[in-house]
């Protein structure tokens, strides 16, 4: 700076005449000198670098805590997940998995995410919740082709599979169910949200979520839930319930209540997995805004320099030929 | 030949153990059962189960689910379960008092559904308590 200034008062003390007989190299350097002290477009070029580089830099330092917040997060659900499968299994081995059970009316619970910036997860679960509603209408309509076409209802717990699946599937759409993990996800929160399903009166339930198998792997599931009439039916057929003995006078009635409680249970597993599925990928999907961001900030820094000497360098030969200029 | 007892509410896995007989609170009674019982599958109201290992027996307080039993596995699926080493003895003598005093002053029917609901939850907890008190 203080070479320029003292290139510049040189200059000026030289006055007017001695303007005249200058070279064009020293015309050159002496209107590029005024210029930069006039409009200081020299700075200007780093200026726009270094602002960048502090938005990636807070970018990053906001993705790095996202991650540890979201693993954190993970680590307590996972124990919790995983005691929350218990009581699916024995269902599951009493009644058995039905997925392509027929019936008048069909709901689906896709199960979703209320918060963004977790990955690819609710993309998947409303993907394969518009494949299976088409699927279950194709299956009917192959199946039974005097029947009218079962109804499609769709329950969507979670802002973010509303918002995606309001696009195309508004009509179908019954209710939505939103805010469930603002509290800790409890077995009487899922009964709450069971009873109201049953209100629907469904035939078969699907349960759609993402099942947690590892931190870096979530899969989409579909859980099938039969309604009590469905169930019996299912079971007339044949079937593991046959075997069973059931004590007591209410057999209706308990079958139905059996109903209700598989559905409370699933859902509260469905609830559980897919929170651990969403912390996780939220996880993993911060870790890698945090590495782009890192990079990012690795190639402003190199484009920051570069700019940086070059403008220096620049300086330096004005001033230096500016001088030489009026030395000789 | 043992039973293999399960309980589980829907976060945890609450009891697994061998057994010799279990009895359970059903909704029409007390039930026993042995080893080699037919495969059954029950409905349990909010009672207290028994559970006897040698000549021990190891109440739980359960809060409603359902039994089942195939191949000398019993699993218990419940909304809660507790046993004595959770329950406060005289917490649950206190308890027990109010929900009775509180069942017989109830008046309506909704007021009567869920005081009965407090009652027996308070009278499971207290019946656990006191089997192993006394």
């Amino acid at each position: 700076m203080s070479l320029r200034r003292a290139g510049l008062a040189l200059l000026r003390q030289q006055g007017a005449p001695l303007v005249e007989s200058l070279s064009a190299t020293t015309q050159q350097a002496q209107g590029a000198v005024r210029e930069a002290v006039e409009g200081c477009s020299r700075g200007v070029s780093t200026l726009a670098v270094k602002q960048r580089m502090k938005s990636v830099g807070n970018i990053q330092k906001i993705t790095k805590a996202m991650k540890m917040v979201a693993a954190s997060k993970m680590r307590s659900a996972t124990a919790a997940t995983e005691n929350s499968r218990g009581i699916v299994q024995p269902f599951l081995r009493m009644l058995g998995d039905m997925p392509d059970t027929q019936g008048a009316k069909a709901v689906f619970v896709p199960v979703t995410s209320d918060k963004g910036l977790c990955g690819g997860i609710n993309s998947t679960v409303c993907k394969y919740t518009r494949a299976t509603v088409k699927a279950v209408r194709d299956g009917a309509a192959a199946a039974d082709s005097g029947e009218a076409a079962p109804e499609m209802m769709l329950v969507v717990m979670g802002e973010k599979g509303r918002a995606q699946l309001q696009r195309d599937m508004r009509d179908n759409i019954y209710g939505t169910v939103a805010d469930t993990n603002k509290v800790k996800i409890t077995f009487p929160e899922a009964s709450a949200i069971a009873e109201e399903l049953l209100k629907t009166e469904y035939d078969t339930a699907r349960i759609l979520y993402n099942r947690f198998v590892s931190a870096i792997n979530q899969k989409p599931t579909i859980a099938t839930v039969l309604s009590p009439d469905a169930l019996e039916r299912a079971a007339a057929e044949g079937g593991a319930m046959d075997s069973y003995e059931l004590e007591g006078p209410d057999r209706p009635e308990m079958l139905m209540d059996l109903a209700e409680f598989q559905l409370a249970a699933t859902l509260y597993n469905s609830m559980m997995e897919n929170n651990c599925s969403e912390q996780s990928s939220r996880m993993s999907a911060m870790e890698n805004s945090t590495k782009n961001a890192g990079e990012m900030l690795g190639k402003l820094t190199l484009t920051y320099n570069r700019t940086r000497q070059a403008s220096i360098t620049t300086e330096l030969i004005e001033i230096i030929s500016g001088a030489t200029a009026l030395a000789g | 030949m043992t039973l293999q007892v399960c309980i589980m509410p829907p976060d945890r896995i609450f009891w697994n153990d061998q057994a010799d007989e279990i009895i359970l609170p059903t909704n029409t009674g007390q039930m026993g059962v042995l080893t080699n019982h037919a495969p059954l599958i029950t409905a349990l109201d909010i009672g207290v189960t028994l559970i006897r290992s040698n000549s021990n027996w190891n109440p739980v307080a359960l809060m409603g689910g359902f039994a089942l039993v195939k191949q000398n596995q019993v699993t218990i699926l419940v909304n809660e379960a507790e046993s004595a080493q959770t329950i406060g003895v005289d917490e649950a003598e206190i308890a027990f008092q109010e929900a009775k005093t509180k069942l017989e002053q109830s008046q309506g029917e909704k007021q009567r559904v869920e005081a009965t609901f407090v009652f027996k939850r308070a009278r499971a907890r207290y019946q656990v308590v006191k089997q192993l008190g006394v």
